[in-house]
């Protein structure tokens, strides 16, 4: 029997807005006790949190391991490891890889790779389309059967509206989501950047933000005419987050994500051309940030996902038209958002793990982790004051590509609870 | 502390707005002896004695290239020229694998052209070399900028409250980008012209849209800088058809009179489309100023080349069996 009380943690609950301050015993992963104050049993260990935070297991629904394909960049093991180091205890994978995961096959074997080759536990993501082209609807079934929790293309977009009307409707026998991001093609075009002053004083080319918000539009009103579920990847304008809201309010059923880089950085961000910034959507203007942090207070955005998309310093070295889009996350979202938003006030310590656990959980069909006696123990430590200076050294991940390389961070996850096991 | 050690010392030429105007005007007032050497038998300086200047374009122009290259071997620098596809580039070889083949070589210039935004600001913060923009993206060409002001100069030497309107491919142009931030900094007052598709709203508020050609004649500008117009633009429905293009945003025969009338000076970058931005007439008006252009583009960029000052390079140590 291995035991363990942790003393003097202040713990987050789900609805309640502030930490408090607790003493948590736990025997063989199970939370037999939580308490202002535990008498310690003789021969259990204890464990000095004063002035760290406790909180569930984060949760990420949105993640490219890049296995198979591409592991010079990412392999299951380095990014689960970067998910640990950052406070997740589960991940969803996105099946951008190469082969694309488009069939029962692929889903079975990246979920046994994922079962040797990573220590916290792996859902998975099936394309929506068949080797993601658009057109032709993927074995749907077939993944879902074996455990594929979403559907969806990545920013690869849909043929046309038909597609994603057929694939909304066939999808509503099979329990899964479908994930789509939103982007209009021919409106984005060749741009790089967000379109407007920034992007004519660098002259690079720009992606307007009707490209995202007539898409969302899109792909709600096929939502609504014929059912299904849909999921908002990637949200980065104030406008998309306003018609979300909107058809939320009419009773669509739709869940929608945005991201830790889009809530914090804005266009000004790529001023010296620093490809670490370069993703897709584009980071925006200031009045979206403010926004999509309104969004996830309302829980008009139910998640904040990173999009972790691990690119190799060769081909972020490319000049800035040229370098992939996409940045890390995984380990930066937590003091990125303690450090920006909690500490400041505007975020609290609930809102955050309502979007970042709570909320991602459930897309993926697990049950939220809650903090009561009896339930299995996953959880994570969060020391408020540790300095997180964020370098090519501390990361886990195969990849550098952060926008937050070389800034120090406010915060570090310093213990990771996973049952039994004390993953970090 | 003198005054001179209060100056900033300037590595690189990546922009027109990381100067200050009284930058501006000293790199001016050092083109204008150097220009005075063009009349000599003998048109060369010692100046840059034993530097090396290296012209690495990544995109094809002849024009530039060779202005640089005179410019330079006017001050007696060694010049070599480093032509580049980019389609290599993406495929094996990054930036940084040449500009760091190139730091070996011990290139003091590095005179960097480039199809994408922000290229030579990224070889600029990877090398001890001094890098001058000669032109990248849609972003910057600040020694166009600067040869373009010394030539408004040399007709309007106060400049201030004079008037220019820009005309053309706003959206697509580093040399309006930069025009615009020189001119701005020397007090010029300045329109732009051009169809509605090619002069996005985001252009800097000091900048006046005008949309007709009336319009133009009623901000009465000293100085019409045409730009080049790209004619892949047409296939990307910016607009219908050059002869639409023309009639609308170009010097027409009917236009040319009006302007040569007014006494208008008339600029443009080159190469010109005759047809398009101008009717052939144009090229012969005595108030038509691009071979002045050409000319003064050489005296500006030697100015260049004397403000700027590359870091001290890191010699590598010689391997023990040849160092005595």
């Amino acid at each position: 029997m291995k035991a363990f009380v942790i003393q003097k943690a202040l713990v987050v609950f789900p609805g309640v807005k502030n930490p408090v301050q607790k003493d948590v015993l736990v025997e063989d992963g199970i939370i037999r006790q939580i308490a202002d104050s535990i008498n310690v049993p003789k021969g259990v260990e204890t464990l000095d949190a004063s002035g760290k935070i406790l909180l569930p297991g984060l949760c990420d629904p949105h993640v490219h391991l890049r296995e198979p394909g591409r592991e010079d960049s990412e392999t299951i093991q380095s990014g689960s490891e970067a998910a640990i180091a950052g406070g997740y205890t589960q991940i969803l994978a996105m099946p951008n890889t190469d082969p694309p995961i488009d069939t029962g096959g692929m889903v079975t074997y990246v979920q046994s790779m994922a079962q040797q080759r990573s220590r916290i536990p792996v859902s998975v993501a099936g394309c929506l389309t068949r080797g993601r082209q658009g057109d032709k609807l993927a074995e749907i079934a077939d993944m879902a059967a074996q455990g594929a929790v979403m559907m969806t293309d990545c920013n690869h977009a849909l043929q046309d509206e038909y597609v994603l009307r057929r694939a909304l409707e066939y999808t509503k026998h099979f329990d899964v989501v479908v994930g789509v991001y939103p982007d209009t093609p021919a409106l984005s075009g060749e741009g790089v950047m967000h379109e407007g002053k920034v992007s004519f004083q660098l002259g690079l080319q720009g992606i307007p933000a009707m490209a995202e918000e007539i898409a969302i539009e899109r792909e709600l009103r096929v939502a609504r005419a014929v059912g299904g579920r849909i999921h908002i990847q990637n949200v980065s304008t104030g406008e998309g987050v306003a018609s979300i809201r909107r058809f939320k309010s009419e009773g669509l059923d739709v869940t929608a994500e945005t991201t830790p880089h889009h809530l914090l950085l804005n266009h000004h961000h790529l001023e010296g051309y620093h490809t670490r910034f370069k993703m897709m959507p584009p980071l925006r203007t200031e009045e979206d940030q403010a926004a999509l942090l309104k969004g996830v207070k309302d829980g008009t955005l139910d998640m904040i996902a990173t999009g972790h998309a691990p690119h190799t310093d060769f081909e972020k070295n490319f000049d800035f038209a040229h370098a992939p889009f996409g940045v890390t996350g995984l380990e930066t979202a937590l003091p990125a958002l303690y450090t920006n938003l909690i500490k400041t006030g505007k975020l609290s310590w609930s809102e955050l793990i309502k979007a970042m656990s709570e909320a991602s959980r459930t897309l993926l069909k697990l049950d939220s982790i809650s903090f009561a006696e009896g339930v299995a123990f996953e959880a994570i430590l969060f020391d408020p004051t540790a300095s997180n200076t964020i370098s090519r050294e501390t990361f886990q991940s195969r990849s550098f590509n952060s926008p937050w390389l070389g800034e120090t961070l406010n915060g570090k996850v310093v213990q990771v609870f996973m049952g039994s096991d004390t993953l970090l | 502390m003198s005054l001179s050690e209060t100056v900033e010392v300037r590595k690189d030429l990546l922009t027109i707005d990381a100067l200050s105007r009284e930058e501006i005007i000293q790199i001016l007032d050092t083109a204008q002896p150097f220009k005075e050497l063009f009349t000599r038998s003998v048109k060369k300086v010692p100046t840059l004695r034993g530097k090396t200047v290296l012209n690495l374009f990544y995109e094809p122009s002849t024009r530039t290239r060779t202005s640089f290259e005179i410019a330079a071997k006017r001050l007696s620098a060694d010049v070599t020229n480093f032509a580049v596809s980019t389609s290599s580039v993406v495929k094996g070889e990054s930036i940084l694998d040449t500009i760091d083949t190139l730091q070996a070589m011990q290139v003091d210039y590095m005179i960097v052209r480039h199809p994408a935004s922000g290229v030579p600001e990224y070889i600029a913060r990877n090398t001890h070399a001094a890098v001058i923009n000669a032109g990248d993206g849609h972003h910057a060409h600040p020694t166009q900028a600067l040869l373009d002001a010394f030539t408004f100069r040399e007709v309007y030497p106060n400049m201030e409250r004079k008037r220019i309107v820009v005309a053309g491919d706003i959206l697509h142009s580093r040399v309006a980008r930069s025009v615009f931030q020189v001119m701005n900094l020397l007090g010029v007052e300045i329109a732009t012209f051009g169809p509605a598709t090619l002069v996005p709203d985001t252009v800097p508020s000091y900048v006046t849209r005008l949309s007709s050609f009336e319009e133009v004649l009623e901000f009465d500008p000293h100085v019409l800088y045409l730009l080049r117009l790209q004619l892949e633009r047409q296939k990307a429905n910016f607009f219908p058809s050059m002869r639409e293009y023309h009639n609308l945003y170009g010097v027409t025969i009917e236009r040319f009179k009006l302007l040569r009338e007014r006494g208008t000076w008339i600029m443009h970058p080159g190469p010109v489309n005759r047809g398009v931005e101008l009717v052939d007439d144009v090229m012969t008006y005595s108030r038509c100023l691009i071979n002045q252009q050409v000319e003064n583009g050489i005296a500006t960029r030697m100015a260049v080349l004397y403000h700027l000052t590359p870091e001290e390079q890191k010699r590598l140590p010689l391997p023990a069996e040849i160092r005595s």
